[in-house]
Formats: C-alpha cells, structure tokens, sequence
C-alpha cells in the first residue's frame, strides 16, 4: 500500500468516513508527516501536536481532496505543511535549534518516499542546482524549514528587499527550468 | 516582454511564494481571495505545490509517537458519540443484522432475474441510522434501484448519489435522489462496468444537484456494493 494510487484511494475512502481507511492512511503517511512538522519546528512536541492537528483535517476534508487536481502526497504534505508553518508563526520570535530533534537529512529511500513521484524530486533538485547556491539555499530553506522573509534576509546578511527581490526572480529561472 | 507577460510573471512569483508561505497575512488573503474566483491562478499554484513536493523527498520520515494514533482516533472518534461509549458493538451487531435481514428481504422480494452479469447490492447507511437507502443493481435492464428505509433530504436540499469505483480519481454522480422513497435509476453502461469493488455514498446538495460534478456539502451515508 505505497503506490500514489494506493495513497489516492485511502484518502477518498476517508472522504466517505472509512475509519480503516484512516488508520491504514496514517500508518503509511504519518511519519513522512511527522517528518515534515518535525523539520519545520524542530520541536518534538510541537510537531507531534501539529500532526495530530493535521490528521484531523485529513479527517474533515478529504471529501474534498478531488477538487484539488494536487497529486495524494502532494495533498497531504501541503496540508501538513501549512499547520505547521501556521504554528511556527504564531509562536514568538523563532527560538534557537533546541538540538532535540536528530538530523533530519534522508538517511535513504523510504517506503513512503516512494509515493512522491521519484521524477518530480528529480526535477525540481536539478532545477534549484542551475540557480546560483545561496539562492537555491534561500528556496530550500523557506519550503523545508519554513523561513520567512526576515529570518532568510538575516542568514544571508542582505536586507529584506533584497532577499525578496532574488527570491522572487530565482521562482521565476526555476519556473522556468521546471516548465522545459 | 508585454504587459501581459510581466503580470503572468508577477502571478507565477506570487504563487510561489505563497506556496512557500512567505507573504505576510494581508497579502496571503488577498492572493486568498483571488485564487477563489481564479482559476489560472488556481492552477499556477498546484503546480508550484506539486514541484515543491518533490523537496520533500530530502525529509527523512520519522514515525510518529505510538500514543499519538489512538489520541487521534480518540479526538475524532469518540466524542462523536459521548452518551453510548460501550454499546457501540451491540449496535454494530444491530446493523449489521438489519442489513443482513435487508439485503434477504430484497432477494425474497423482487423477482428473480436472468443472469446477465454480477448482481450488487449495497445498504448506503449512515453511522447513527438517520439515513438509509438500500440500493440494488439490476444487470439485465441496468438500473439500479434505490429504497429509502430512513431518513431524507433537510429543508431545500438534495440528496444526490455517488459511487466511488475503486482506483478511481473521483465520485461519480449517478444522479439526485428523486423525492420518492423508492425510485429506479437508469445508469450508463460504463458505469455499470464501475461497480465491481465499489461504493455508494450520499452527500447532501443544493438543489438540482452538486454543481460542480464533485460532492459539496457533507457526505452522509456510505455503503459498499457486493454482489449477490
């Protein structure tokens, strides 16, 4: 049950209220999930609160994953994804790493990695790697971590304008690289 | 580079950098609001969703806390029901009698029909009974013929049915319950060919019908076909 299709079909079944179908989708999503939240609060347990808030709204809206057009992971990973950024900007100025969290790079493939389409990955790493480092770094940092304008701008030492400027022209060469 | 050009530049930059979550709260509602009534813009973003994705594959997955999956089930589960936490499997039992007792009464009641392709049978419940329709497919006219046991439509409402063919994308209407209680409805041929392993569900709809081809409003009774 790893397939984008197998994936697809939990989640309309959870559309219609299939309580198995739940639970089978979150022992096969939940720690891509988790990984997610984790990266991006880099607290254990705030992210386990945001993943527990997540499958709640996998729960209530999942009838409405079909008007979406976005693929099953993709779905379930922008859901994910936007709970947790939502947390961490309301929570005060972002506290330093808390170092409770091990590293988070891929140790290797795993069973859920599969469900996100290998070619998409594949694009979009090749596309970041024709943008210059720092921007590709500034694109990276803001979708896995989270960062916003400011925190970017900061770690890059160039001021706010500036950051948003390159990030703005670096999404268009990456558009287009993604669009050929 | 053209106007035109310049502003479909502006768009594919701002959903981008709404996909990252980096506009500010006014500037996400604002891109909010006119995602609502545009669609291109619609598109642009879940493409921009559907790239990023893909970065997700540098994040390692990292299972969950065991106690987090019953605390979520306990969240959305039980306090659907507080007032009858034990009785919940008699109940069960209940149900599934009545649908046994059903799906005999609907063997014992209609006439016996040649044999021309599998039978189905489905009784499209809701989970607390205020809505049940028994639904049963007639393969030698192709109509699928619906009784509703319990329940019906709320105030200026529909009710409008579905059926979910396995491994597929979406629901597909079979149409709006008709105010009858027992109808028959006549369905496409290859939507007959849909039903193997599939469901029937019920959503409640605006008059005439979802109008979007998609369910709109909540979901309010499912029910597997089997065949007979």
């Amino acid at each position: 049950m790893r397939t984008p299709a197998d994936i697809e079909q939990l989640i309309l079944k959870v559309g219609l209220g299939d309580r198995n179908a739940f639970s089978t989708l979150y022992d096969a999503t939940s720690a891509k999930l988790f990984g997610v939240c984790l990266r991006i609060l880099n607290n254990t347990a705030e992210a386990e609160d945001a993943v527990q808030e997540a499958f709640v709204r996998i729960w209530q809206k999942s009838h409405r994953y079909g008007m979406t057009g976005n693929s099953p992971m993709t779905w379930l990973i922008t859901l994910t994804r936007n709970l947790a950024i939502d947390r961490l900007r309301a929570r005060a100025p972002r506290t330093a790493d808390l170092g409770d969290v091990p590293d988070m790079r891929d140790p290797g493939p795993t069973p859920e990695a599969a469900a996100i389409a290998a070619s998409e990955a594949a694009r979009i790493g090749s596309c970041l790697d024709e943008l210059e480092a720092p921007r590709a770094d500034a694109v990276r940092g803001a979708y896995l971590k989270g960062e916003s304008y400011q925190e970017l701008a900061a770690r890059h030492g160039v001021p706010l304008n500036t950051m948003r400027t390159w990030l703005r022209r670096s999404l268009l060469k990456l558009k287009d690289c993604l669009s050929r | 580079m053209t106007a035109t050009d310049e502003r479909r530049d502006d768009d594919i930059a701002l959903a981008g950098e709404y996909a990252l979550h980096l506009l500010d709260a006014d500037e996400r509602r604002a891109f909010e609001e006119r995602l609502a009534r545009e669609p291109d813009l619609r598109a642009l973003l879940g493409e921009w969703e559907e790239h990023f994705a893909g970065l997700s594959a540098e994040i390692a997955s990292v299972a969950p806390p065991r106690h987090l999956k019953p605390a979520i089930e306990q969240r959305l589960f039980a306090a659907a029901k507080p007032a009858r936490p034990r009785r919940s499997r008699i109940w069960l039992l209940g149900g599934l009698l009545t649908a046994a007792v059903l799906v005999l009464a609907f063997v014992a009641l209609l006439p016996p029909s040649r044999p021309a392709g599998p039978a189905y049978v489905a009784e499209v419940a809701a989970e607390d009974r205020s809505l049940v329709v028994a639904a049963r497919f007639d393969p030698v006219r192709g109509t699928l013929a619906v009784d509703r046991l319990a329940g019906g439509a709320a105030e200026n409402r529909v009710l409008e049915l579905w059926l979910i063919a396995e491994g597929a994308a979406a629901p597909v209407s079979l149409g709006v319950l008709p105010a009858d209680p027992q109808a028959e409805i006549a369905l496409a041929g290859e939507i007959i060919g849909l039903m193997a392993g599939g469901t029937l569900a019920i959503s409640d709809e605006p008059p005439g019908g979802s109008p979007t081809g998609q369910p709109t409003g909540a979901v309010l009774a499912v029910g597997a076909l089997s065949t007979l």
